[in-house]
C-alpha cells in the first residue's frame, strides 16, 4: 500500500473513531445532543439514510448494463460497482442506528416487526440488496480468487472454469439485483411519500425522483472509484463516456420530475404547497440553487471529452454531482418539519393560515416552549457521526481494493 | 364499544388546567406537553389574539380510527386497542420517530434526554417529583411509567391507568369549565353522541382521512 493510501486510510480511520465516539457520547447523554426537536424530529441522519441508499444505485446500473444490456465497455468496473454498492448500503444502516433513540431494541425489529410499516420493508430490501452485492462482488472476482493465497483461495468455489461460471451466474442475478436495487429506492422513497401528514412528501413523482436521482450519484459514486482505481487511458474513454451519458439523462430526470411536481403545486396554490414551496425556494434558496446547479456544473463538466481525459475533471464532475443529490436529501427535511400539518384559519381571519405550535421537548431559556418553526443545523455530535460513516464508506473501499482483486492489473 | 371524548369549545374558559393536569398526573418530563391549549390567531403561546377572534383550543392525541402513527411503527410499540386507544408500549419502542412524523397533530413527543437531566436542565428543585406513582401495564404491556427512560416517544394514552379504576381521564376531572365528556361513539344513545349530534361536532384535518375519536363542539364568536 503506498503512502498516500496509508494517509487517507489513517485519516478516515480517525474520522471513524471520532464519529464513534460521538455515538457513544450521544448514548450516554441521548438525542439531546443533536438539533432536532419535537416539531422536527428528523435530521441529518435520516436525510444520509436517503443519501447512501441513492449511492448505492451504481452496482445496479453496472450490472444491469453489461449484463442485461451488453455494454461490455463497463465490464473493467463492474467489481467497482458491486463493492460500491454494497459499501453504501451497509453505510444506510449504520446511519439509522445513531438516529435511533434506543438502539439496542434494534432486534424488535425482528421480533415483533409489522409488515405495514414501510420502515420494515425497507430493513428487508436493504439487508436484500447488501447480500446480492456481496455475492455479485463474489461472482465477479470469483476467476482472479484461486490465484490468491490465504483465506480468498480458501473461500474460492472448486468450479472448472471460473470466468465462465462467474460470467454465466452474473448474468443469471442481473434482473434479481435490478429488481432489489429499484426497491431500495423505491421502498425508501415510500418511508417519506406514504406519509399524508406530510405535504412535502406525500407526493406520487417521489419514488421515480428517487430512483432518477440515485442513477444520478450511484453512477458518479462509481465513476470517481473507477477513475481514481484505473486513471483515464484510452481505453477507458468509451466507458467514462457512457457513464457520463447516463449520468446526464438520469440527472435531467430527475430535475424534471423535480420541478414538474414544483409547477403542478405552485399553479394550483393551496396555501401548503405555497408554504412548502416557499421553504425550499426561498428559505433555503441557497442550497436549493446549489442541489440544481452543482450537479448542472457536475454533468456539463462530465459530457466534455477533454475533461473526461483528466483526472481531475472526472473527479470534479462527479464530486459535483454527489454533492449536489446529498443537499438534495437534506431539501427533505425542511419543507417537511417547518410547514406544520395541523393548521387552522381563526375565527374572523378566514384567510391567514395559523400553524399550531409543537411543545419543542427541550429547554432553552431564549426559546420558545412551543414552536412551529426551527432552523435546523446538525450539531457537531451529528456530523461527525455522519462523518465517521461517510469515511467507513472511503475506507471500506479503499481496504477492499487494496486487498480483493477488485481492480484488474494490465 | 369505542373510546371517544368530545371536548365543547365554547365552555372552555382557556385555563389550561387540563395541560398542567395531564402533565402532573403523568409525570410527563420537563419540556413534554402531551395536551397543549392554543388559542388560534394568536402571535405566541400564550396571547391573546384580536377579540373577535378569542377562542381556545387544547389538542392532545386524537386517538384516530386510522391512526398513521400505528401503521408506520416498525415494531407495533404504538398499537390500537379493541375500545379505538392508541397506545405506546414504552419497553417495545426503538425510538425512530416515525410516529413523530406522521402524526399531523403533533402530539407525539419524544424523550430527548433522560428525565433527570430534563429536570435539572429546567432548574426543578431537588427531589421534587410528581406524577401517578405506579407504573400500568395493559395485557402486560408497559403504557405508563412514572420514571422516563430516554430514547422513547410518549402521547396521551387516554389516561389508560386511571381508566382501569374507573375514572375518567385527569384533564376530564380537572376541567373547571366542564368542557370534556368521554364515552361509547358506537353507542348512538350516549351523551358524547347526542352532543356530537346536536350541537355541530367535527373533528380536526378531517382530510387527513385520520378519522380521530376526538370531537370538538365549534365555539359560538365572542362579542367583546
Amino acid at each position: 500500500m503506498g503512502v498516500s493510501k496509508k494517509i487517507s486510510l489513517t485519516v478516515f480511520g480517525l474520522i471513524m473513531a471520532a464519529g464513534a465516539l460521538m455515538w457513544l457520547i450521544q448514548l450516554w447523554r441521548g438525542l439531546i445532543l443533536t438539533d432536532m426537536n419535537n416539531a422536527y424530529s428528523w435530521g441529518l441522519y435520516v436525510s444520509a439514510l436517503a443519501f447512501f441508499v441513492g449511492n448505492a444505485a451504481g452496482g445496479l446500473v453496472l450490472s444491469s448494463m453489461i449484463y442485461l444490456f451488453g455494454v461490455t465497455a463497463l465490464k473493467p468496473f463492474a467489481r467497482i460497482g458491486a463493492l460500491c454498492a454494497f459499501a453504501n448500503v451497509a453505510a444506510a444502516m449504520l446511519i439509522v442506528l445513531p438516529d435511533l433513540g434506543r438502539p439496542f431494541r434494534v432486534l424488535n425489529l425482528l421480533l415483533h416487526p409489522q409488515i405495514m410499516s414501510p420502515l420494515v420493508w425497507d430493513v428487508i430490501v436493504l439487508n436484500l440488496y447488501a447480500g446480492l452485492s456481496l455475492i455479485y462482488l463474489y461472482l465477479l472476482m470469483l476467476p482472479d480468487l484461486a490465484a490468491r493465497t490465504g483465506i480468498l483461495k480458501k473461500i474460492t468455489l472448486p468450479v472448472k472454469d471460473p470466468a465462465g461460471f462467474s460470467d454465466t451466474w452474473a448474468r443469471r442475478l442481473a434482473p434479481f439485483s435490478l429488481v432489489a436495487a429499484v426497491g431500495i429506492h423505491v421502498v425508501t422513497a415510500w418511508i417519506f411519500a406514504t406519509q399524508g401528514a406530510r405535504g412535502w412528501w406525500h407526493t406520487a413523482v417521489m419514488a421515480p425522483d428517487f430512483v432518477a436521482a440515485a442513477l444520478a450519484s450511484g453512477t458518479a459514486v462509481v465513476m470517481l472509484v473507477a477513475v481514481l482505481c484505473y486513471g483515464t487511458a484510452d481505453k477507458f474513454q468509451s466507458a467514462f463516456r457512457i457513464m457520463a451519458i447516463f449520468i446526464a439523462t438520469a440527472f435531467f430526470i430527475h430535475i424534471f420530475l423535480m420541478y414538474n411536481d414544483f409547477v403542478i403545486h405552485a399553479w394550483y396554490g393551496t396555501d401548503h404547497a405555497r408554504e412548502t414551496l416557499a421553504i425550499t425556494l426561498q428559505e433555503y434558496g441557497l442550497a436549493h440553487a446549489f442541489e440544481v446547479l452543482a450537479p448542472l456544473a457536475g454533468v456539463v463538466l462530465l459530457l466534455n471529452a477533454r475533461v473526461r481525459k483528466t483526472m481531475s475533471g472526472i473527479m470534479a464532475g462527479c464530486l459535483l454531482i454527489i454533492a449536489g443529490i446529498f443537499i438534495h436529501r437534506i431539501l427533505l427535511m425542511p419543507a417537511a418539519f417547518n410547514q406544520m400539518p395541523l393548521t387552522l384559519a381563526p375565527l374572523g381571519s378566514q384567510h391567514t393560515l395559523w400553524s399550531v405550535p409543537i411543545a419543542s421537548g427541550r429547554y432553552a431559556p431564549p426559546a420558545e416552549t412551543f414552536v412551529s418553526h426551527h432552523s435546523y443545523f446538525p450539531t457537531l455530535v451529528e456530523i461527525l457521526i455522519f462523518a465517521g460513516v461517510l469515511s467507513f464508506v472511503c475506507a471500506l473501499i479503499l481496504v477492499a481494493v487494496h486487498q480483493l482483486p477488485v481492480v484488474k492489473e494490465g | 364499544m369505542r373510546r371517544g371524548m368530545v371536548i365543547d369549545l365554547e365552555k372552555c374558559i382557556g385555563c389550561r388546567s387540563c395541560a398542567v393536569a395531564c402533565k402532573q398526573h403523568n409525570a410527563q418530563p420537563a419540556g413534554s406537553w402531551w395536551n397543549r391549549v392554543v388559542t388560534p390567531g394568536s402571535d405566541r403561546h400564550l396571547t391573546a389574539s384580536t377579540p373577535e377572534n378569542l377562542y381556545f383550543l387544547p389538542i392532545h392525541c386524537q386517538h384516530c380510527n386510522n391512526a398513521p402513527c400505528v401503521k408506520v411503527c416498525p415494531v407495533g410499540a404504538t398499537y390500537q386497542t379493541d375500545d379505538g386507544t392508541v397506545l405506546i408500549d414504552f419497553e417495545r419502542c426503538i425510538g425512530c420517530r416515525y410516529c413523530m412524523a406522521a402524526c399531523p397533530y403533533g402530539v407525539r413527543q419524544f424523550n430527548w434526554e433522560s428525565s433527570k437531566d430534563g429536570m435539572q436542565r429546567y432548574e426543578y428543585q431537588n427531589n421534587y417529583t410528581y406524577g401517578y406513582p405506579d407504573p400500568f401495564r395493559l395485557d402486560g404491556r408497559l403504557v405508563y411509567s412514572p420514571v422516563r427512560i430516554k430514547g422513547v416517544v410518549e402521547k396521551c394514552h387516554f389516561c389508560a391507568h386511571y381508566q382501569a379504576q374507573g375514572l375518567d381521564p385527569a384533564c376530564v376531572r380537572a376541567c373547571p369549565g366542564k368542557a370534556r365528556h368521554v364515552g361509547d361513539l358506537d353507542d348512538p344513545d350516549s351523551r358524547v353522541s347526542q352532543m356530537i349530534r346536536q350541537m355541530n361536532g367535527f373533528t380536526l384535518l378531517p382530510e387527513k382521512g385520520t378519522r380521530p375519536n376526538v370531537y370538538y363542539l365549534p365555539p359560538k364568536r365572542k362579542e367583546v
